[in-house]
């Protein structure tokens, strides 16, 4: 069996008095895609924000290749965050090396990949712009590009197709598709069930801080006797209103 | 310290390849020349108009109550020294448009030291030159017994005092003492009005524009903060060396067009004087004066959701430095006052009102470490707590910290 890249072992969040996560533990493996699913609150960011070194933990342990994760060994993982942005006064490629600078790169390879990757969405031509120039759908590539600069081990996307048309939404699972299939391990965080069928090899579904499916897409729908994804996670959600309703 | 790097350059370029910026800096420049260019034509301007009135003043009667006024005087100045039995008549004249102006000096003019101008029209220009022309008759009249006419002018302008100062036995160059630390407590104003709220956008707008949860990923809140700081401070050599560049062009042109360089206060470019201390004291102030706002700047953007509200609570950062204006009579000549010595320490007056004393040397050596230290202390503390609301409020996109969590642990 591979060796995680991610392990979660009794995680727990409390801020203030409110419990955020409690005692949660998953495993993410190399070169698959591991859909982290929950509702609006059910404490999706701040695992990942505790992985990710920016919250502290309350207990538990949380590590990435083995080791907690920091800002100087940070630069494995590629995170696109739901609360997105860019330095709109920027250019495009300024932004991009310098997030791969951040990660480690050299100023000059930093700039390559960032180029190459332009090229690859067809926003070459827009390297000397300033973000606020692009369209939305630009500046969410733009947003892309600098998560994965840098050949992350590690890929977090949370929400990454959220306002994209059909024709970049496509592009970005076909790029979500080649990175895994060059080994690269990603946690895709999505309300949208279809792309979890179509990307997910394995899936936690967190309600209120709680694991409440954990396994691979297949195991689910054999234990929840189900077809889809998207009938299991609407089950989960359903169970706290049937039990309030009795 | 290799991710402080790209910090630092990020920043520094961010801010620097504003055309925002350049623009502001030839701005205001430009604006303060263009203000004394326009302040100078319009001056001369209405000089020109008051002494065209003046000569075009023959429409003017005098009138001498006090027997102060010598007629040799008025006649000069192509008028008519009319008798008192006339005054009436000529006031109606006045009043109806006929006369231009009547002066009336009246008897009591010596004990209440007031006299009448009657005018035609309430012409300002006609106000300014009239008034002009009686005080001038009124002096030229008083003075002329005195004869000699440098003595009249000696009376009627008074003459310069030359000062000498002795410190401790040693003949000081006096305001020329003030001239190099006080241009320290000018750069203080410069950087402050232009680089402390860099400070406050570069944090505000990174968490508007929702970058920074990126960042943090990769870059450490301390390190982050500390780059924002490194990179302004570099923003502002910038500024400086720009002026400088300026100034020096500025200095140049004007001895190249053979102008020799007319400075207030008897200052004399040679008699400058280079106390190494008193420099570095200014030279520490200026740059933890820096530091220290900068800190509590970055405090307000991290504690406050937006930019538009970090601007409001920065309100009292941004006031602060110049209320010791309101004080600076005290603070030049009464250190020992306990409101001066507060202003002295308090860390948002302090850096000014410290370079204010040491600048004209009201200050002993012992204070100025004592104040040094302290001013040293409030900036650590500045910048722990910059990191600590940063840490607290980065993330904190939808409301504003509380003060009371930047004290707890």
């Amino acid at each position: 069996m591979k060796k995680p890249i991610v392990s979660v072992k009794n995680y727990s969040l409390t801020i203030g008095d409110k419990k955020i996560v409690k005692d949660l533990s998953f495993e993410v493996l190399p070169g698959e895609v591991f859909a982290f699913l929950g509702a609006n609150g059910s404490g999706k960011t701040s695992t990942i924000r505790s992985l990710l070194g920016i919250y502290e933990t309350t207990s538990g342990e949380l590590l990435v290749n083995g080791k907690k994760l920091t800002p100087e060994t940070a630069s494995i993982v590629g995170y696109l965050p739901e609360e997105r942005g860019l330095y709109t006064r920027s250019k495009v490629l300024d932004t991009m090396t310098y997030f791969g600078e951040l990660k480690g790169m050299s100023r000059d390879d930093a700039k390559k990949e960032a180029l190459a990757y332009l090229e690859r969405v067809d926003l070459a031509d827009k390297a000397g712009v300033t973000l606020k120039k692009l369209s939305g759908g630009q500046q969410q590539k733009v947003q892309l590009g600098v998560a994965i600069i840098g050949d992350p081990k590690l890929l977090i996307l949370d929400e990454p197709t959220k306002g994209l048309d059909p024709v970049n939404r496509k592009l970005l699972l076909n790029i979500v598709d080649e990175l895994q299939q060059s080994g690269t391990a990603v946690i895709y965080i999505t309300h949208l069930m279809e792309e979890v069928e179509r990307l997910a090899d394995r899936v936690l579904i967190l309600k209120d801080g709680h694991s409440r499916a954990y396994g691979t897409v297949a195991k689910l729908k054999k234990d929840f006797k189900s077809q889809s994804i998207e009938d299991i996670f609407v089950s989960i959600y359903n169970e706290s209103s049937a039990e309030a309703a009795k | 310290m290799s991710k402080l790097k790209p910090v630092i350059r990020h920043e520094y370029l961010t801010i620097v390849k504003q055309p925002t910026f350049w623009l502001a800096m030839i701005a205001i420049p430009a604006v303060f020349a263009g203000i004394i260019a326009l302040n100078y034509f319009s001056n001369q301007s209405s000089a020109n108009r008051i002494e065209e009135l003046a000569e075009n003043l023959e429409n003017v009667a005098i009138v001498d109550e006090s027997s102060l006024i010598s007629e040799a005087v008025v006649n000069s100045a192509g008028l008519t020294l009319y008798p008192e039995s006339e005054k009436e008549a000529l006031r109606q004249s006045v009043q109806e448009g006929d006369t231009e102006a009547l002066v009336v000096y009246p008897e009591s003019i010596a004990e209440d030291r007031k006299y009448q101008i009657y005018l035609a029209n309430p012409d300002v220009s006609l106000t300014t030159s009239v008034g002009s022309l009686a005080d001038t008759i009124l002096q030229s009249s008083i003075y002329l017994p005195l004869g000699d006419a440098n003595i009249i002018a000696l009376a009627q302008q008074g003459a310069e005092g030359q000062i000498i100062t002795y410190d401790e036995g040693r003949e000081t160059a006096g305001f020329n003492e003030y001239v190099v630390p006080g241009i320290f407590l000018v750069l203080f104003y410069v950087i402050f009005l232009f680089s402390i709220g860099y400070m406050l956008s570069s944090v505000s707008e990174e968490k508007e524009n929702r970058s920074m949860e990126m960042v943090l990923t990769y870059v450490k809140s301390r390190d982050l903060i500390i780059g924002k700081l490194l990179a302004v401070t570099l923003v502002t050599f910038t500024q400086l060396a720009f002026f400088s560049v300026l100034g020096a062009i500025g200095f140049l042109v004007a001895q190249s067009l053979g102008n020799e360089m007319s400075l207030p206060f008897g200052i004399s470019i040679d008699e400058l004087v280079f106390d190494p201390l008193t420099i570095f004291f200014a030279l520490s102030f200026l740059v933890i004066g820096f530091l220290l706002f900068s800190g509590l700047m970055t405090t307000v953007a991290s504690i406050a959701p937006s930019s538009k509200e970090a601007n409001n609570f920065a309100t009292f950062f941004y006031i602060a430095p110049w209320v010791p204006f309101w004080f600076v009579m005290p603070i030049l000549t009464d250190p020992e006052n306990s409101v001066v010595r507060f202003l002295t320490y308090f860390p948002a007056t302090s850096p000014v009102v410290a370079q204010m004393r040491n600048t004209v040397g009201n200050i002993g050596t012992l204070e100025l470490w004592l104040v040094l230290g302290v001013m040293f202390a409030f900036m650590l503390a500045s910048i722990w707590l910059a990191v600590k609301a940063f840490k607290l409020g980065a993330l904190e996109f939808g409301s504003t910290i509380k003060l009371s969590k930047l004290f707890t642990k």
